[in-house]
Parts: C-alpha cells; sequence; structure tokens
C-alpha cells in the first residue's frame, strides 16, 4: 500500500486531489482577487460588547439631557431665582457630574481592537420645556428608566463588568430621590 | 425583588461554589454588622422620631436579609458565619447627626459586600445582589442626603484616566 502511495506521488496528483484543492483553494484565490472585502464581513462583537456599547450610547443621551436642562433652566428661570431654585439647579449640576464620572468609567471599559477608528458618536439632541417641576419630573422618570434598563442587562457581561452596571444603576436610582426632594425644595 | 433559588450546587464541590460560598458570607457578616450596627443608630436618634422609626424599618430590612442569606448558605450544606459579639464601629457616635452618618457608612458597606454577589455568573444571586445594592444606596441616600457616583465600588476598582 506504502508503495501505491509513493507510485500515486511520483505520477503526480490524482484527479480527485486536485478537485478537492481546486473547490478548497476557490474562495482564496477569489478573496486575493478582490482584496479585504471578499473575506466577509466581520463577526458581530460579542454580546457583552453590544450592551457595553449602547449602555455608553444611553450614558451620552443623559449627559445630553442634563446638559440641555440646565442650560434651559438658566436661560427661563428669573434672574433672581428662589433659593430654593437655585439650590434645585446646584443639585442637578451635582448629579450631572456624577453621570459624567458613569460615562468615563463604562468608555474606560471599551477595549477597540487596534487600527479601528470608533466612530464618533453625534451630540444627541434633547428637548426640554416646562417648568422647574416639569423638567425635575422628566428627570426622576429618565433616572429611573436608565437604572431598571442596566440591571436587566447583567445576565450577559462579565463579572467585573455587571458590578459596574450594578453601581451605576444604583447611583442613577438615587438621584430620584435627591432629585424629588430638589423639586420640594429639600 | 426576585430570591435567589435555594437549590445549591453540590456542596464541598468546585473552586465555583467555594466563591458562591465566600460571597455569601461576605454578604452575611455584612447585614451582621449592619444589624448590630443599627442599633447604635436606633439609640441615639430623637425618641419617637420619625428618623427613628426610618431607623428600625431599615434595622428589620437588615435582620431579614441576614436571615435570608444564611438560609441560601445553609442550603448549600455550609455553616453560615456566626455573627460576632460586638462589632468596631466606623464612626463613633454620640450624636443624632453621627447618628445619621453611621448608618450611611453601614449601607455602603452592605452596598460593597453585595457587589460580590453581583460577580457570580449564577443569574439569581447576580440579580438578587444586583437590587440589593441599589436598594442599600438608597437607603444610603435618604441618611446622607447626598448620593455617590459609584455605591459600593472601592476607589481602586475604578480606572483613572
Amino acid at each position: 500500500m506504502a508503495d501505491g502511495v509513493a507510485a500515486r506521488m511520483a505520477r503526480g496528483p490524482s484527479r480527485r486531489v486536485v478537485l478537492a484543492a481546486s473547490s478548497a483553494s476557490l474562495p482564496l484565490l477569489l478573496a486575493a482577487c478582490k482584496g479585504v472585502q471578499a473575506l466577509g464581513s466581520p463577526p458581530p462583537p460579542a454580546a457583552d460588547v453590544s450592551t457595553l456599547r449602547a449602555a455608553i450610547s444611553a450614558e451620552e443621551v443623559m449627559v445630553a439631557r442634563y446638559a440641555a436642562a440646565l442650560s434651559y433652566l438658566r436661560t427661563s428661570l428669573p434672574p433672581k431665582g428662589t433659593a430654593a431654585d437655585i439650590l434645585s439647579v446646584s443639585d442637578i449640576e451635582a448629579v450631572q457630574s456624577e453621570h459624567g464620572e458613569h460615562l468615563a468609567q463604562l468608555k474606560s471599559r471599551l477595549v477597540e481592537p487596534p487600527g479601528s477608528r470608533p466612530t464618533p458618536s453625534p451630540t444627541p439632541s434633547v428637548q426640554v420645556t416646562g417648568s422647574l417641576s416639569d423638567v425635575l419630573s422628566m428627570l426622576e422618570q429618565a433616572e429611573q428608566a436608565a437604572s431598571d434598563r442596566l440591571l436587566s442587562q447583567l445576565g450577559v457581561l462579565p463579572g467585573s463588568l455587571a458590578q459596574l452596571f450594578a453601581s451605576i444603576a444604583a447611583s442613577e436610582a438615587t438621584h430620584v430621590p435627591l432629585l424629588t426632594a430638589a423639586g420640594r425644595g429639600r | 425583588m426576585t430570591a435567589p433559588s435555594a437549590t445549591a450546587s453540590p456542596p464541598g464541590g468546585s473552586a465555583a461554589a467555594s466563591q458562591v460560598i465566600a460571597a455569601l458570607q461576605h454578604a452575611l457578616a455584612a447585614e451582621q454588622a449592619a444589624s448590630y450596627g443599627y442599633g447604635v443608630v436606633g439609640a441615639h436618634l430623637p425618641q419617637g422620631s420619625a428618623l427613628q422609626a426610618t431607623a428600625a424599618t431599615d434595622w428589620i430590612t437588615h435582620m431579614r436579609l441576614r436571615d435570608r442569606l444564611s438560609a441560601l448558605i445553609s442550603a448549600r450544606g455550609t455553616q453560615p458565619v456566626p455573627a460576632a459579639v460586638a462589632y468596631q464601629l466606623p464612626a463613633p457616635v454620640q450624636s443624632s447627626g453621627e447618628a445619621q452618618t453611621l448608618a450611611a457608612l453601614l449601607e455602603d458597606g452592605v452596598a460593597q459586600a453585595y457587589l460580590g454577589l453581583v460577580a457570580l455568573p449564577e443569574k439569581g444571586l447576580r440579580s438578587f445582589g444586583a437590587q440589593q445594592v441599589r436598594a442599600a444606596a438608597l437607603r444610603a441616600e435618604a441618611w446622607r442626603g447626598s448620593t455617590q457616583a459609584f455605591p459600593g465600588l472601592p476607589d481602586s476598582s475604578l480606572r483613572r484616566s
């Protein structure tokens, strides 16, 4: 039998071997002709990466929401707002600062592959209208929804990222009573 | 709130099972410390005040959670760690204000301990831990009157740019 193989090798590849090699190498040859595109689209990101990216986007919207709220209140409140108004605005500023910290920590956990250029996300546009009470109410609802959303996403995350999500969810939940108290003038 | 399953992985088994037990014991120890600490908190708040009523409610919450954690540990074939006779308080308490500060610090400790459960892969325990981190942070906010960016997470675990 070994002699038969040696004899075939000496004669060159059989017809069957050539066909197999041709069909196997065809995509590679085509890929070489068409460049990198023909290798197909990259695999979809893992669930934890998608979840982290979604959380970063949601936090960017939250930061934009607070920026819009503060900008609106600074222009709509009377020049000599009451002490309660001023206190409310300072509470909103404190919460906005914490959202900035959340966003920075979430972004620090996203490792982009070398050479990739993450597309910069457009600045979210948020409209704010109404009284101070309306603005606070809108922020409270957004905070509760954000906290619940983060907690619902823990299942797909590795342990340390799940801890960060849980901690941010807890922080955002605590913003609700803080904003409620701000609305009452503390 | 969803209660974690009491059905256990086999006792004395893998490293993963040991991690679960260690995290549960750590959370139990934090609840035992909080149960003790709230006794001190309540004793230094004005008698019959709304603050004292809140402290009593929180104290009962921690005792219930302590019992739930003990049951979860027992269901896994392990003896829950016994409570200490007394605990070193994180801050001296001689006034109502200091009592409220202590209550907030106790909640910080509880939140940090429950983050240990969040790191576990077991879905029920992770969810239970995360709900308790949030509940502890809310109680801390009520006592402190201010919020924290990362309840339960030590500074050393945060990445600074």
